[in-house]
């Protein structure tokens, strides 16, 4: 009788496991990784390329990666990834939300693009966008309470949905921790992505009639901001503060500048598309935000007072729990109206 | 206006002017020579990014500037040679030798950047230094903003009286505008045209390349792959703007320079113009200049033209 029931429960499982449903696939086996700069810029690509690796170890497929590549025409280097296997390719850079799903279409292999909501496609074509004003709001409040001139600056390369969403969100913060506190913004170019002397010329400008914390989005212009903080002290004789995004500087940060770095940590949401594409619903749009995780604020300069890092992880959790509205702006013209009206000048 | 547009801005916007004029101006100098010879180098902006890179890298593993800036020389001098060889001596043409000169520059300097930094950027302390100059220097407002700043800016605009001189006052001078304009008749009356041209790129690189080294090490103390962004073809416009003149080159360097400096102040001061606008103006500024002052400027004749012996110039 007990070598019946044994045969009875073997028989059960092996009928549940042979008829179950498949429940995951595998993952791809090669994925190619486009950039538009070298993946070692402490920004924007540099944290594609790390996230990528991250996710590539724990799921154990390869990278075909093609960086430096511009903003021309890329579609022979996406061509060449297809025919060399690639099952998935990730274009990392906004600038190539055209040519991306022309070469999903034309070779049926699977694309993820950046800031593309209207190319979505089941299957073929996932999107990523980022939703920073959290962190950014976060970095605000830090420099709200930072400051001692009551006087901080925004320098971005360009206006970009990302940039727009951090510098609102920013404002937002700034205003909320010190409301008697005035803000500078200064554009270095229409792409001065790479713009080291302008975005050393915009800062040392924005310290010269008085910041002392700067709140910088670069890319390669970042280390001209970092630059003229380390170079030039505020107005009363201090340090003049930095705060980056994206990526962090803190190795080359030898004068102890840096406040603290918006990180996007591209692995959690590269993870989320190496999911979907397991299991099937690979055709979404993922977010870079604060509710997964890939937005957060780097370890703080030991110079910030613990009852900051309080007030600071206290403001963290209520913006996750949605108690904090931070403001999502992602046009320059919308951008610029916030500005005006949160610090009227 | 507000209450924070200020003398503080004022100073800024007048340093930023002449720190941001400097790279460009001294790369037109050395091109207002070669183009004023017969000679459009389009490399130029190679030849900038491959002097902050070789300065740069040499500073920093040698722990001296004087070593860097060196290097960017001998680097200048090389890539003039060989642009010269190229379009003086197999007469290729000019355009295209520009133009794949300042790729090679780009994508080898990147490359190397890559083999001998991977992903760090580091920062060479002690560069990007100022030197006061005493009594001048407390001058209000401008004091500190013209007298202060990095010897590179000083012999920059040193050159610029000597360069002119040099045009317009001496034998090499009138061989130069001569060997530009028609190179049969110089080469009829004993002048050597390719060896004159020779001088002139060479010169040209050197300045170029200088340019780049002090934007490296002058401005910023680091490198960063593209951080010339063009200010090799804006100094070549600068030259067009100038007419070929050091003082008028060094006119429109400084024109460029203004409005570049005025794009940040601007903003910082909070005028109310969109900064779309704001950052248009040093190319509205340059336009406007161009088609004011340019207008009756006749080009070198023989810009572009390779000169061979016995073939009527052509």
């Amino acid at each position: 009788m007990r070598k019946a029931y044994c045969a009875v429960a073997v028989l059960i499982f092996f009928i549940g496991f042979v008829a179950a449903p498949a429940t995951a696939g595998d993952p791809p086996k090669l994925v190619g990784l486009a950039l538009p700069e070298a993946g070692t810029d402490k920004g924007w690509n540099e944290q594609g390329k790390v996230g990528l690796e991250i996710v590539a170890k724990k799921y154990g497929f390869k990278i075909e990666l093609a960086e430096a590549l511009g903003y021309g025409d890329i579609k022979p280097t996406l061509r060449d990834m297809a025919k060399k296997g690639c099952e998935l390719i990730i274009c990392h850079a906004s600038g190539y939300q055209t040519v991306a799903p022309e070469i999903a279409r034309e070779t049926g292999v699977k694309v993820t693009t950046v800031e593309n909501h209207r190319d979505i496609t089941a299957g073929l074509i996932s999107d990523i966008d980022t939703q920073p004003q959290g962190g950014s709001y976060l970095a605000g409040w830090l420099a709200g309470k930072m400051t001692r001139s009551n006087i901080v600056g925004i320098v971005a390369s360009a206006e970009p949905p990302t940039w727009n969403r951090m510098s609102a969100g920013f404002a937002q913060g700034l205003k909320a921790s010190n409301p008697n506190s005035k803000l500078l913004y200064s554009v270095i170019g229409e792409a001065a992505y790479a713009d080291a002397a302008g975005g050393k010329r915009n800062t040392q400008d924005q310290i010269a009639v008085g910041a002392d914390v700067i709140f910088g989005m670069g890319d390669g212009a970042s280390f001209g901001m970092l630059q003229a903080c380390t170079t030039k002290k505020a107005a009363d004789g201090g340090k003049a503060w930095f705060i980056d995004v994206i990526g962090d500087k803190r190795s080359i940060d030898k004068a102890d500048v840096l406040l603290s770095s918006v990180i996007m940590d591209m692995s959690v949401v590269y993870e989320e598309i190496i999911k979907s594409y397991m299991d099937g619903t690979f055709g979404q749009q993922h977010w870079i935000g604060m509710k997964n995780g890939s937005i957060y604020l780097m370890e703080l300069n030991p110079a910030v007072p613990a009852g900051v890092k309080e007030e600071l992880n206290a403001i963290r959790k209520n913006i996750v729990a949605g108690k904090i509205k931070v403001a999502d702006i992602p046009t320059a013209v919308d951008l610029h109206k916030f500005l005006k009206k949160t610090f009227p000048r | 206006m507000n209450d924070i547009f200020g003398s503080a801005l004022i100073a800024a916007i007048i340093a930023s002017t002449i720190r941001g004029t400097t790279p460009i101006l001294l790369a037109a100098l050395g091109e207002t020579y070669a183009e004023r010879s017969g000679l459009l180098n389009l490399g130029i902006e190679g030849m900038m990014v491959a002097g902050a890179f070789s300065s740069f890298a040499v500073a920093l593993n040698l722990n001296s500037l004087f070593y860097g800036f060196l290097s960017a020389a001998v680097v200048g001098l090389t890539l003039g040679l060989v642009f010269g060889i190229l379009t003086i001596t197999l007469r290729v043409n000019q355009i295209v030798v520009g133009l794949g000169l300042t790729i090679f520059a780009h994508s080898m300097s990147s490359f190397l950047h890559r083999v001998i930094f991977g992903n760090q950027f580091p920062i060479l302390f002690g560069a990007g230094g100022t030197n006061e100059i005493p009594v001048l220097a407390r001058i209000p407002i401008i004091g500190q903003a013209i007298f202060n700043q990095h010897w590179m800016v000083y012999l920059t605009f040193a050159m610029v009286p000597v360069l002119y001189g040099l045009m317009y006052k001496t034998r090499f001078g009138l061989r130069v505008r001569a060997v530009g304009e028609t190179p049969l008749a110089a080469d009829a009356a004993g002048v050597n045209v390719n060896r004159i041209r020779y001088y002139t790129i060479l010169l040209g690189g050197l300045t170029a390349s200088l340019g780049g080294a002090f934007m490296a090490l002058g401005d910023l103390a680091f490198f960063v792959p593209d951080m010339i962004m063009g200010r090799g073809y804006i100094a070549i416009v600068v030259v067009m703007l100038g007419q070929w003149n050091p003082f008028k080159v060094c006119w429109g360097g400084l024109l460029f320079g203004f409005a570049l400096a005025l794009t940040s102040a601007m903003q910082v001061a909070g005028i109310n113009i969109s900064p779309d606008f704001i950052l248009m103006l040093p190319y509205l500024f340059v336009i406007v200049a161009l088609l004011l002052f340019t207008r009756s400027t006749n080009l070198p004749s023989s810009l572009c033209v390779p000169y061979k012996r016995g073939a009527d110039g052509k």
